[in-house]
């Protein structure tokens, strides 16, 4: 249609890009969901306070260091992300960051692997046991909490035993790129920090731009339904648990990079529930279908802006603990009265 | 579909739940050295081969392995079965697990270094209760039934050894904060208590300006050591008072590049501390003889089996000697901290 014949000059090309901002929103989300929104409030209004309430948090010797700590939080979270738009989840990630870090850590001490082969290897690994998960879980038709949850203690006992009860002791520097020291940046900005970030962008654009990528929230809505209409489930379910072992394996790595020169048994610990929280107040529905890797990101932000801020300001240290834990509820109760808005609409 | 994805929340709910628990059950190498051979009627084998069984706050840390391998070796050498097994991440509640499966398979003599004293008390209550002898060593339980705590050093041993490396290297003032672990570790916490009291005593310029815990877990020991040195732009020290968190201090001195600024001791492990201390991101580590604090440990055990009095001062074995017993607190105190410095770290191999 040929606009400018039925409206006057200056209401046309508005018109018009309405007109394509509604075909085009049929098809796809506003680029930015409401809950990204308040979390980039939420974030900025913290750094606000605490560069008035702090010394230095506003500093590069403060805020480096924060953006190093939650790179590889991030970095599990967008695979998670991922995985749990296709209504699944893994609690395996943090026995996986295990298994990586002892086996590159003990490499490195042992036979000297340099810092490509370290991150090759690690992921690889990570790989691995991504695949691991995703043939049970695409093919097992059983639920991936289930065994994620089995796979965990598995893939703990393979750790331990090659920790064979003892610490990796005087691990060398080669890892130090990703670290939170002066190796570990370029003009002021750290490369584990700015990697996750071209990682995050990546998964942005495929999980938004790409047929296979809109397959996963497909799945995530209605698996059945996503099967009758061609999409390959398995496949593709398959793909984002590989996903996330190779970006585990990633962060195993920057785990490395930001520890001491001792690897210790309980490495990892915990990141599951990290990666998971990070995703939840990201805005990503527990119940699969919907959710952005920029939520996940901002959300693992968001959780290490409380760790570090907490300690700032001379807080008690588990008052952390109590933000994060009214994050994820405020965060699930956002998501529960979208779902209620949308059935009643 | 509303079924199946309640189906799917409560089993979300139950498998995290399942994850918490479980996370103690991990299997290591090192679970037992043997079968419970001697198990039964406590005190039948005059002398004979008792069982005693250790369960640290974790294992697999450098630290509870020495005191396994020193008990081993006392087993061996006074002739004993040495049962060792603790939960792979601090947690009490499956710590308290492996305790309850101590006390069902009743072992002659049980000792303990609980993560959390007060929850620990009627378990051992428990298991004395079922006719075995109970001790804590490491970490006591002052409020349970123990008849020994076998202690590494007195509280005030530990605190002033710490305050004082730590402000030598600070020139005797200045500012200085604790990250610390769990924090309701009692030995930890009874620590600093003697380190905010022994420097308000005799160090009156220098003053502790903040007390944080990390947990067990090193990446963030020393993500709060950073934060710590951002808050307190005059900060010249810092303590790592646990295993984990005194690497973890060190290694965030380093990576700010303020070696020589700021400056660290805490409670870590020969091997953990040699590159620091090497570097000079710490000044100190302070701590004992891990594996002598483990034979003495299976030694107590076997006393208390055999239903032997403590003296007021024991002789252990050719190696530890003078070990005092202080009858009204009832505890065994190995002897006097051992100060590492770059200079001696490398003679001990855990």
């Amino acid at each position: 249609m040929s606009s400018s014949t039925l409206t006057p000059a200056g209401g046309a090309p508005a018109g018009e890009g309405e007109h394509t901002a509604q075909a085009r929103g049929r098809v796809l989300p506003f680029p930015i969901t409401g809950q990204e929104i308040v979390l980039i409030v939420v974030i900025v209004a913290l750094w606000i306070a605490l560069w008035l309430g702090t010394p230095a948090f506003l500093t590069g010797g403060s805020i480096v260091p924060l953006l190093v700590a939650m790179a590889p939080v991030a970095l599990i979270g967008i695979g998670m992300t991922v995985i749990i738009i296709t209504g699944g989840i893994d609690v395996s990630v943090a026995s996986m960051v295990m298994v990586c870090a002892v086996v590159v850590a003990k490499a490195m001490v042992d036979s000297g692997i340099s810092l490509p082969v370290a991150v090759l290897l690690s992921m690889v690994l990570g790989g691995v046991l991504g695949l691991v998960n995703g043939v049970l879980i695409a093919y097992g038709r059983v639920h991936a909490i289930i065994i994620t949850f089995g796979t965990a203690n598995l893939f703990k006992f393979v750790g331990l035993r090659v920790f064979g009860g003892s610490t990796v002791n005087g691990i060398p520097d080669t890892l130090d790129v990703f670290g939170r020291g002066a190796a570990g940046r370029t003009l002021g900005i750290p490369h584990s920090f700015l990697l996750m970030l071209v990682i995050a962008a990546l998964a942005w654009y495929y999980l938004r731009h790409t047929p296979s990528g809109r397959h996963l929230y497909a799945i995530g809505g209605d698996a059945d339904a996503a099967r009758l209409a061609g999409v390959k489930v398995q496949r593709r379910v398959l793909s984002a648990y590989v996903l996330t072992g190779l970006l585990t394996g990633l962060a195993a790595c920057f785990v490395i990079a930001q520890g001491t020169s001792t690897l210790a048994p309980n490495v990892g610990a915990g990141m599951e529930l990290s990666a998971i929280a990070a995703v939840v107040i990201g805005g990503t529905s527990i119940m699969g279908g919907r959710g952005s890797v920029l939520g996940t990101v901002l959300g693992a932000l968001l959780v290490q802006t409380v760790a570090s801020g907490v300690t700032q300001l001379g807080w008690r240290s588990q008052l952390a603990s109590l933000f994060i834990g009214i994050f994820i509820l405020i965060a699930v109760g956002a998501d529960l009265l979208r779902q209620r808005a949308r059935r009643t609409a | 579909m509303r079924k199946t994805r309640t189906k799917i929340a409560a089993g979300l709910g139950l498998a995290l739940a399942l994850t918490v628990t479980a996370c103690g059950e991990g299997s290591g190498g090192s679970a037992s050295s043997g079968d419970s051979g001697g198990s039964g009627a406590s005190g039948s084998g005059g002398g004979g081969d008792y069982t005693v069984a250790f369960v640290p706050k974790l294992q697999g840390i450098p630290y509870f392995e020495a005191m396994n391998s020193g008990g081993k070796a006392a087993c061996e050498e006074i002739g004993c079965t040495w049962l060792y097994q603790g939960p792979v991440e601090a947690d009490p509640a499956a710590q308290a697990d492996i305790v309850r499966s101590y006390i069902q398979q009743g072992v002659d003599s049980l000792i303990v270094a609980p993560n959390d004293p007060d929850s620990m008390a009627p378990l051992l209550k428990q298991a004395a209760d079922a006719g075995i002898k109970v001790a804590t060593a490491d970490t006591d339980a002052p409020n349970s039934v123990r008849e020994v705590f076998v202690s590494q050093a007195s509280t005030e041993g530990i605190g002033q050894a710490l305050t004082d490396a730590l402000l030598t290297a600070m020139g005797g003032k200045g500012k200085y904060a604790i990250v610390s672990c769990g924090q309701t570790a009692q030995n930890l916490n009874s620590w600093i208590d003697v380190q905010k009291a022994y420097t308000a005593q005799k160090y009156p310029d220098a003053e502790i300006v903040d007390i944080v815990y990390a947990g067990e877990d090193q990446a963030a020991a020393t993500q709060m050591a950073t934060d710590l040195m951002n808050a307190h732009p005059d900060l010249t020290g810092l303590v790592g008072e646990c295993t984990s968190s005194a690497p973890g201090v060190a290694q965030a001195i380093r990576d700010a590049g303020k070696i020589a600024k700021v400056f660290s001791v805490g409670l870590g492990t020969p091997q953990s501390m040699a590159p620091y201390l090497s570097d000079g991101s710490s000044s100190a580590s302070i701590l004992w003889d891990v594996e002598n604090l483990g034979y003495l440990t299976a030694w107590t055990g076997v006393q208390l089996a055999d239903g032997k009095e403590l003296q007021a001062t024991n002789d252990v074995s050719d190696k530890i000697t003078g070990v005092t017993f202080d009858p009204s607190s009832k505890v065994l105190l190995l002897g006097p901290p051992l100060t590492i410095t770059k200079d001696n770290a490398g003679d001990y191999d855990y």
